[in-house]
C-alpha cells in the first residue's frame, strides 16, 4: 500500500460511509472468509523456543524426545536479526519458550533486541531460574505481557512426582520474585494422572493462598516425551470426565479466574455446546463440520530453537524454511505447505471414516492438528484424541457448563 | 514533546505519529495500530491510515483534517468532526505525540 492509498476508490468509497478511524479491537483477518486462502499481509506473532535446554525432565513434556527436531542453540546475534526481521515486518508480539527460556545468559540482550523493534513479549517458564536479577529485567523492559509459570498441584508431593524433586518449591520461588518486581504473572496447571484428583486444592492454592487472579489449564497431551510415559500419565475416561467436572465446579466457584484453550475445562465447554446444539437441532457454528481448527497458521508462525520456521511447536516437523536464510515474508505469503494447510479447513470431516454417521459432525471442528499427527501420523486429519463420540462411547459424560 | 489528552488542547500545535507505535498493513486497505509500550492495538480503516500517515510532525490538526479530506473528496460533512476524534483517541493511547 503506498503512500497516497487514501486517494484509491475503494477508501474513498468507505469514507463516505464509515468513520475514519479506530474499531475497538484488531480486525481478524478481513479478507480471509472461511475456505479462502487469502491471509493478513505478515504474521502478528511468533512462538519462539529460544533455547532446547531445559534444567528440568518432566515425564509429560511436549518438547523433548521428537524425532524431527535437531536439539541445539542459535546464536544470540542469529535471534537478533530474527527479532529485527519480525519488527519489519510489523510483528506485534512474541511468545519466548523452550526448552526453558531463562536458560540464555544472554537473555537481557534478546529482550532488548524485542524492545527495539517495537515488539512485546511473553515467556513461558517453569519458574525455577527466575531471580530478581532476571525479574528486573523483565519489569525494566516494559514490555512483557506475562510470564507464565506451570505449576501442577498444591504441593511438592503433587508437584514434583512429575517435574522433580525440589522444582515446585523453586517455582513458587520464580513466581513470587515475579510479582515482587511487579511482572505479570500466570500460572499454567497441565493436568494428567498424577494431579486429577488435586485440582480443588490446587485452585486453592493458587487463588486464595497465593492471591493469583487466575490460572490456566490444559492436559498432557500424546506428544513429545510424553508418548514415552503415556499410559502413565495421559487421562483416562474417567479421570478426564473427573478433571471436567471439577474444573466446571471450579469456574462457578472462581468466576473468570481459570482459563483453558484445550484440555479439559476447553473440552467441558466445547462439548456441552455441541451436545446443546446436536439435540436442539441448532445450526452449526461457522467452519464446523470441517477441518478448522486451528487458525493459528492465519496470524502466527513459530521457529524452533535451531532456527528452524515451522507452522506450529506443536507441528515441529513442518519445517517452512530457516530464520537468516529464508525470506519469513514470502513463507508467511507463499510457502506451499503453509498455503495447504490453512487450507486444511476446506476439508470436510465426513471424509474420514471415523466421522461418518457422528451425529455432532456438524458441530464439530476435527481439533488440534498436532494431537492429529501424534495420532494418525497425518496432519489433515480429525484428532481422535478428541473425539466427543469417543469419549461418549467409551463411557464418559460431559458435565453442562453455564457458559455455553 | 509533551502529553494532552484532548484535541481542543493542542489547535496550532503539530503532531507526530509515536515513531515507537507500529502501522501494519494487514490487507489492502485495513490496518493495525499497535503500541508496544502499552500493548494497546486498534483497528484502522483507509482513512484512518491517511490520518496516521499526515502526523508528520510539520502538521496541525486541521491541517491533518484538511489533507486527509483532500484525499477523500465524498467524505460527508461530520467527517472532520470525526478526524479530530479520531486524533483525540491517537493522542489519549499514546500513538500520536505533540511537537513543541
Amino acid at each position: 500500500m503506498s503512500g497516497s492509498a487514501g486517494k484509491t476508490a475503494p477508501a474513498v468509497q468507505r469514507a463516505t460511509r464509515a468513520a475514519p478511524g479506530s474499531r475497538k479491537t484488531a480486525p481478524a483477518a478481513p479478507h480471509a472468509a472461511p475456505g479462502s486462502p487469502a491471509v493478513i499481509d505478515t504474521p502478528r506473532s511468533f512462538d519462539v523456543e529460544l533455547t532446547a535446554r531445559c534444567n528440568s525432565r518432566c515425564v509429560y513434556c511436549f518438547f523433548f524426545d521428537n524425532d524431527a527436531v535437531e536439539y541445539r542453540d542459535l546464536p544470540t546475534a542469529d535471534w537478533l536479526g530474527f527479532f529485527d526481521e519480525c519488527g519489519r515486518l510489523g510483528v506485534m508480539r512474541l511468545c519466548l519458550a523452550g526448552g526453558e527460556p531463562f536458560m540464555r545468559p544472554d537473555l537481557p540482550e534478546l529482550i532488548d533486541g524485542i524492545r527495539r523493534n517495537r515488539m512485546r513479549y511473553g515467556l513461558l517458564s517453569n519458574g525455577s531460574l527466575i531471580d530478581d536479577s532476571i525479574a528486573g529485567v523483565l519489569a525494566a523492559s516494559g514490555r512483557c505481557d506475562y510470564v507464565q509459570v506451570s505449576i501442577d498441584g498444591p504441593s511438592a508431593s503433587v508437584h514434583d512426582a512429575s517435574r522433580g524433586t525440589g522444582s515446585f518449591a523453586a517455582a513458587v520461588r520464580g513466581l513470587e520474585c515475579l510479582r515482587r518486581h511487579g511482572v505479570p504473572a500466570t500460572v499454567r496447571v497441565t493436568i494428567q494422572h498424577h494431579n486429577v484428583a488435586y485440582l480443588r486444592q490446587t485452585a486453592a492454592f493458587l487463588l486464595d493462598e497465593l492471591r493469583l487472579p487466575g490460572f490456566s489449564t490444559n492436559s498432557a497431551g500424546y506428544l513429545g516425551s510424553c508418548r514415552r510415559h503415556a499410559d502413565d500419565v495421559l487421562l483416562d475416561v474417567a479421570e478426564r470426565q473427573l478433571a471436567m467436572e471439577t474444573l466446571v465446579e471450579l469456574s462457578e466457584r472462581y468466576p473468570g479466574r481459570i482459563t483453558a484453550q484445550a484440555g479439559p475445562l476447553a473440552e467441558a465447554r466445547m462439548w456441552s455446546r455441541m451436545l446443546r446444539d446436536a439435540h436442539e437441532g441448532r445450526p452449526p457454528l461457522p467452519d464446523r463440520g470441517r477441518l478448522a481448527a486451528c487458525g493459528c497458521s492465519r496470524t502466527r508462525l513459530a521457529v524452533r530453537a535451531d532456527g528452524s520456521v515451522v507452522i506450529c511447536t506443536m507441528l515441529p516437523h513442518a519445517v517452512l524454511g530457516h530464520i537468516g536464510r529464508d525470506d519469513l515474508h514470502e513463507i508467511w505469503l507463499r510457502h506451499p505447505l503453509l498455503v495447504a494447510h490453512r487450507r486444511r479447513r476446506e476439508i470436510p470431516l465426513a471424509d474420514f471414516q471415523m466421522c461418518r454417521d457422528c451425529p455432532y459432525i456438524d458441530h464439530c471442528t476435527g481439533n488440534c492438528p498436532g494431537l492429529a499427527y501424534t495420532h494418525t501420523g497425518e496432519i489433515d486429519h480429525p484428532s481422535p484424541d478428541a473425539c466427543l463420540r469417543l469419549f461418549l462411547e467409551q463411557g464418559g459424560r460431559v458435565p453442562e457448563t453455564a457458559d455455553v | 514533546m509533551t502529553t494532552v489528552t484532548r484535541a481542543e488542547d493542542f489547535t496550532g500545535l503539530r503532531l507526530l505519529a509515536n515513531p515507537d507505535c507500529v502501522l501494519r498493513e494487514e490487507s489492502d486497505d485495513w490496518g493495525v495500530l499497535f503500541n508496544p509500550d502499552t500493548g494497546q492495538a486498534c483497528g484502522v480503516n483507509p482513512s484512518g491510515i491517511a490520518v496516521w500517515r499526515a502526523l508528520d510532525g510539520r502538521r496541525t490538526v486541521a491541517e491533518v483534517e484538511g489533507w486527509v479530506l483532500t484525499g477523500f473528496p465524498e467524505a460527508p460533512p461530520e467527517a472532520a468532526d470525526e478526524i479530530r476524534a479520531f486524533v483525540d483517541e491517537l493522542i489519549a493511547g499514546g500513538f500520536a505525540l505533540i511537537v513543541e
